[in-house]
């Protein structure tokens, strides 16, 4: 045993103090930074050195302590949770949102939307069939007529619109998670040779971990760590980044509504066109469900069906004015009338049309002021398979749906925070501890420093105060 | 288990819970000023349904209250016009009956009264050709003019009585509100006189008697049974305006009704607003107040 061992002892000990004060440094420092993961220094104590022959002490301590690398403390199970949950929060708050837009262009229950312009045509049919013949009553209804055609024209825009926005949004997302997959292969290349040459890579794990929950967020997926220190990100059970090689995806199918059907909206690999990613959550999953086409049972895309409705509300609604209508005869004694045309290369919400210019092309009953079609007309909308009821199921259909919608929206958030929360808890820095840290290794520091003035102090009695013994 | 708190946990929690508290706030404070309890059809989609129901429902009703109010015009008029037209045929009854005494009335005085019969049978035609906001209330649907020919007395209304002047009071009934003018004042037949029921005619008829000489009282067997055709017919007018009356009263009632359906489904109950708005505010200071003392301190505040 070296006679300078103690100083060298309480040295190890001020490097591994002064390693301690660098690291709570670091984790107050980034106390707030996203998705920074807290880091404890790991020390060890050195143990004694072997020794042989006659002149050795029977007992002899430890060596000191030793700085053997800096730990972070992240918990790998505790951040799959959290992304798992976010995934199913990013497809249902992109679903909610969606149901929500589109229930806010119905303006029902209220004095704006269809179903009122609906009440006020019926109404004008009314009054017409009470003055048959007369200019204003026929004004009053073509005008209606007009009104009411126009809504329900606007109405199909807005959801075409809607359709075209979140077509946009998703292509956006789509963007986002491509630039993810790119970060998180460059980072899987730097923290490979990082770990190969022994320094701790803690930082950019933290980076990556925060671009793999955007990723779940966006598409849902599995991560799965490998030896080297590298990560898999899959989605849909293939590789998006398998080490440093990344995968592009791309958004494919129509622009718009109108030819979803025949090209539907899907997330395809760019390596393997047609083919598409069957995906698990996220919010670009939640987008291609509200983008699906109409499938005929009024279980496809929210905005495909709600389109659908309006035209098939567009027919109804032609078909059943029509039906009387054109029973009756006009000014010239001629019937077979239509009073709803349709522009036949648009949709039908769109196409609808009104015959009719003025009172004289209008039938309001079998002659003469006869008022009886009038009247049959208006009955329509108390009818029990009127317009008004394919209206009313519509409006109550998509609310249901945005309830649910927003329900599981809700309990998704809830998941999440959850999880989030359990990950917080677990990586996040607290600030009483890094204090707690702080003294304890200030105060280290400062034992150290005694030591060493001790053992040196020991020293100078040895070398500049032995052997002056009665001088 | 035993969770780690942090500081950003209790960031984390404090900013979620913060938020929740605004959300509720928000929902009622957009209840409490538009008072109504659904603004959207997710509030309550079931709800939603019934309120168009309700509202179409309502709808429909004021429709029929201006039907009612349309069809009261035309009734009214009807029996303005019948009983006018009651009053010149009993005057004209009168005359008949007065130029009936051959022995004691000159010629003078039964040409005077065949003047005034004639100048009755104008006012006749003029009720028989009365208007309703331009339509004839006695010619039915047609698109004529006057119901009676001023010259030839011929009826333009529809003869065979198809089309009838309808005002539908509720979903299933509709009443009706014109009057048959052939029936009320009879038919002109040319080829047959004996089988012609026209009042017009008959006047005219009981007018040239007087110039003739011939003697009248014949004649007033046929006034009765034109003037029981005109009674008659005042009678239908008036189960007509009974039944307005009765649907009148029914739409009245069924608005109330519609309207405390309406409500009970669509509007807020204010004073519960107001006591849930009260509470969530308490709830969102409360948490204010606790989230303030809770951030503040850390060790770092203690130790010297």
């Amino acid at each position: 045993m070296s006679t300078f061992s103690g100083l060298n002892t309480a040295y190890t000990a001020l490097v591994a103090a002064r390693q301690g004060l660098d690291v709570v440094g670091q984790n107050i420092a980034n106390s707030s930074t996203a998705g920074y993961t807290r880091q404890r220094v790991n020390t060890s104590a050195i143990g004694s050195v072997a020794q042989v022959g006659p002149l050795t002490a029977r007992f002899s301590v430890g060596q000191g302590v030793s700085v053997d690398g800096i730990a972070r403390l992240g918990n790998t199970f505790l951040d799959a949770r959290a992304r798992t949950a976010s995934a199913s929060s990013g497809y249902w708050d992109a679903r909610s949102s969606a149901m929500s837009t589109l229930e806010g262009t119905l303006q029902e229950p209220g004095a704006n939307g269809v179903s009122a312009s609906l009440q006020k045509f019926w109404a004008a049919w009314s009054d017409l069939g009470n003055n048959a013949g007369k200019p204003a009553p026929a004004a009053v209804l073509l005008s209606q007529a007009n009104a009411l055609a126009a809504q329900v024209a606007t109405g199909y825009q807005q959801v075409d619109q809607q359709w075209a926005s979140q077509r946009a949004e998703t292509e956006g997302n789509v963007t986002a998670l491509n630039d993810a997959g790119k970060q998180i292969a460059d980072l899987n290349a730097r923290i490979r040779t990082t770990v190969a040459s022994g320094a701790p890579a803690n930082e950019m794990v933290d980076q990556r971990n925060v671009l793999a929950a955007t990723v779940a967020k966006l598409a849902g997926g599995t991560v799965r760590e490998s030896q080297d220190g590298t990560v898999e990100v899959l989605i849909g059970g293939n590789a998006l980044v398998s080490g440093t090689i990344f995968n592009e995806v791309k958004l494919t199918g129509s622009y718009l509504m109108a030819g979803a059907g025949a090209s539907p909206v899907q997330l395809e690999w760019a390596s393997r066109p047609g083919s598409a990613v069957a995906l698990d959550g996220g919010s670009i999953a939640g987008g291609l469900a509200v983008l699906a086409p109409a499938d005929g049972s009024g279980t496809g895309g929210a905005l495909a069906e709600a389109a659908e409705t309006y035209n098939t509300f567009a027919t109804q609604l032609a078909t059943q004015v029509n039906a009387i209508h054109s029973a009756g005869v006009i000014a010239d004694n001629t019937t077979g009338h239509a009073f709803f045309g349709f522009n036949g290369a648009l949709p039908a919400a769109l196409g609808l049309t009104v015959v009719p210019t003025d009172v004289t092309t209008i039938s309001t009953g079998t002659g003469g002021f006869d008022g009886s079609v009038a009247d049959a007309i208006a009955q329509i909308g108390v009818a029990a398979s009127s317009p008004d009821s394919v209206w009313s199921a519509m409006v109550s259909g998509i609310g249901a749906a945005a309830r649910s919608a927003n329900q599981q929206s809700s309990i998704a958030d809830l998941t999440t925070t959850t999880a989030v929360g359990a990950q917080l808890s677990n990586s996040s820095v607290d600030l009483d501890e890094e204090n707690m840290n702080m003294l304890t290794y200030q105060r280290a520091y400062q034992g150290a420093a005694r030591v060493m003035t001790a053992v040196d102090e020991l020293l100078d009695t040895l070398i500049n105060h032995t052997g002056l013994v009665g001088r | 288990m035993y969770t780690r708190i942090t500081n950003q946990t209790i960031n984390f929690s404090a900013q979620r819970n913060l938020q929740a508290n605004k959300v509720l706030l928000d929902k009622i404070q957009e209840q409490g000023t538009s008072r109504q309890a659904i603004n959207q059809p997710s509030d309550d989609p079931v709800g939603t349904a019934k309120a168009l129901q309700v509202r179409n429902a309502q709808a429909a009703n004021a429709q029929y209250g201006r039907n009612i109010d349309d069809g009261n015009g035309w009734v009214g008029t009807l029996d303005t016009t019948l009983t006018a037209a009651t009053n010149i045929m009993n005057r004209i009854r009168d005359l008949t009956v007065q130029g009936a005494n051959d022995g004691s009335m000159s010629t003078a005085a039964k040409s005077a009264i065949a003047s005034e019969l004639s100048s009755l049978k104008g006012e006749l035609l003029t009720q028989a050709n009365a208007t309703y906001l331009g339509r004839s209330v006695f010619a039915g649907n047609t698109a004529a003019a006057v119901a009676f020919d001023p010259t030839t007395y011929a009826y333009n209304g529809d003869p065979t009585n198809v089309s009838t002047v309808q005002r539908r009071v509720d979903a299933n009934t509709t009443v009706r509100v014109d009057a048959d003018g052939a029936a009320t004042f009879g038919v002109v037949n040319t080829a047959n006189p004996a089988a012609d029921t026209s009042v017009f005619t008959l006047i005219d008829n009981i007018v040239s008697d007087l110039n003739t000489g011939t003697n009248i009282s014949a004649r007033l067997t046929e006034i009765d049974q034109r003037m029981e055709a005109i009674r008659g017919q005042q009678a239908v007018t008036g189960t007509g305006q009974t039944m307005l009356d009765r649907a009148s009263d029914a739409k009245n009632n069924r608005t109330v009704s519609l309207e405390a359906q309406r409500s009970s489904v669509e509007d807020v109950d204010l004073a519960k607003v107001i006591l849930d708005l009260q509470t969530q505010q308490t709830t969102y200071q409360a948490s204010l107040a606790i989230t303030a003392k809770v951030l503040q301190p850390s060790l770092m505040d203690f130790l010297r």
